[in-house]
């Protein structure tokens, strides 16, 4: 998936995440992350947000996060609708749901 | 306590009620608010104010009754979320240095700091990555920063001077739409008029130069009170962040003896940028030629009162590619 222009999604409130992706012209994920909870749970909020982005096979965006201490489905969810509205893309392909 | 961060109307009581608060917070309304929250009690009166003016977050001022609770939070939040679905999302905002700690943790980031103010944005290395964005130039650089409204004969002279002073010359030409000549047109005329020099880049000034966020009186030039003008942030955003990262040694000015709030912006920078390792040099300007003069004769002069006054280059930019233009 690429990113072409700016996405957003999440919010300020607490225990939610406010991502915004951006288009990058070099290869790497450049992630910044403010956290009200960076001490306890910096590393793995980061690790959520670079898997998901991997996931979608995301290789060149920079991502700026503002987290207000949100689980890490939420933080998975919003990272997950900010690089779709990024990518322009309504390809949406859900992981949990149907059983199979 | 309980509150929320409601969207308000600024006019008639209310935009007075916001007025009053801000002057009792040390800040001054100057218009331009697209978009206002505020938290309020159970009379209306205002507890916290934050507006939204184009892409800049301004006027945020809370209670002490509210401060310690998450007003500033809230009141942010809401610009923030209300920005992002107007799709503006490169944000800045403008403060006292005291409050940074409380909107690092909204997510905004220092771009610069003066005695009495700061302006952060919205991405760690925003300006950063805008900087990688522009070509480079080498050996001694310097650097004009020119509104062009429209290019005169006497910009030109500026240009092709400066650049003889120097290897390459950066010529940024203000971004900010608020002029009678849009933006294109001004960097059109720039690029036809300097076309036999060879060592000059000619870039876009974009948000960190001379913009809305920098330097707001500049776009209120009929209306500043010279004495509020407030240049500081501007030229040590300059020095501190962009001529370092350029290369640059040189900051060109053309000598001002009409307007007040340029002066001062000359002078000011004449005082910041030294000791941040930039040379400000002032190029005396060509007697009678002035931007504010030809858009007069535009609108009432002859062709040849203008070609005193305009490069051949503009005249027909103007002539054939702004004919729809009434100025």
């Amino acid at each position: 998936m690429e990113i072409i222009s700016t996405g957003v999604a999440g919010t300020m409130e607490s225990s939610d995440i406010i991502v915004r992706i951006e288009p990058k012209d070099t290869e790497g994920i450049e992630l910044t992350l403010e956290s009200a909870v960076m001490q306890q749970y910096g590393k793995q909020i980061k690790k959520v947000i670079v898997e998901t982005l991997e996931g979608l096979g995301v290789t060149r965006a920079y991502v700026d996060a503002v987290d207000k201490g949100a689980l890490d489905c939420t933080v998975a969810a919003r990272t997950l609708a900010a690089a779709y509205r990024g990518a322009q893309s309504t390809d949406f392909v859900w992981d949990g749901g149907a059983e199979k | 306590m309980s509150f929320s961060a409601n969207a308000v109307t600024l006019t008639g009581a209310r935009l007075e009620k916001t007025v009053a608060f801000l002057n009792g917070s040390g800040l001054r309304y100057e218009g331009g608010a697209d978009f206002t929250v505020q938290i309020t009690d159970e009379y209306g009166d205002i507890l916290g104010t934050g507006s939204l003016c184009g892409n800049v977050l301004k006027y945020i001022a809370i209670s002490p009754a509210l401060r310690g609770e998450g007003g500033a939070v809230q009141i942010v939040s809401a610009l923030v979320s209300e920005a992002y679905r107007r799709g503006i999302t490169g944000l800045f905002l403008f403060t006292k240095p005291s409050n940074v700690d409380l909107f690092r943790g909204v997510g905004f980031f220092p771009i610069v700091e003066t005695a009495d103010a700061c302006l952060m944005e919205n991405s760690r290395n925003g300006i950063d990555r805008w900087l990688t964005t522009l070509q480079k130039g080498s050996g001694v650089q310097g650097a004009v920063v020119m509104n062009c409204n429209p290019f005169t004969i006497g910009h030109q002279y500026l240009i092709k001077t400066a650049a003889e002073q120097v290897d390459t010359l950066h010529v940024f030409v203000v971004s900010e739409d608020r002029s009678e000549f849009p933006f294109a047109d001004r960097l059109e005329m720039v690029k036809r008029g300097t076309a036999g020099i060879s060592n000059i880049i000619i870039h876009p000034s974009g948000m960190y130069m001379i913009s809305h966020a920098t330097f707001p009186t500049y776009f209120l030039k009929e209306s500043a009170d010279a004495n509020t003008v407030n240049a500081t942030l501007d030229a040590t955003l300059f020095g501190k962040r962009i001529a370092c990262k350029l290369g640059i040694t040189r900051r060109f000015v053309g000598t001002e003896p009409f307007c007040e709030v340029t002066r001062r912006y000359n002078a000011c920078l004449k005082q910041v940028l030294p000791p941040l390792g930039v040379e400000v040099i002032e190029i005396p300007r060509i007697g009678g030629i002035s931007a504010s003069r030809a858009r007069e004769l535009l609108k009432q002069g002859t062709r040849k009162e203008l070609a005193g006054m305009l490069p051949e280059s503009t005249l027909k930019y103007i002539e054939e590619e702004m004919k729809c233009v009434r100025l």
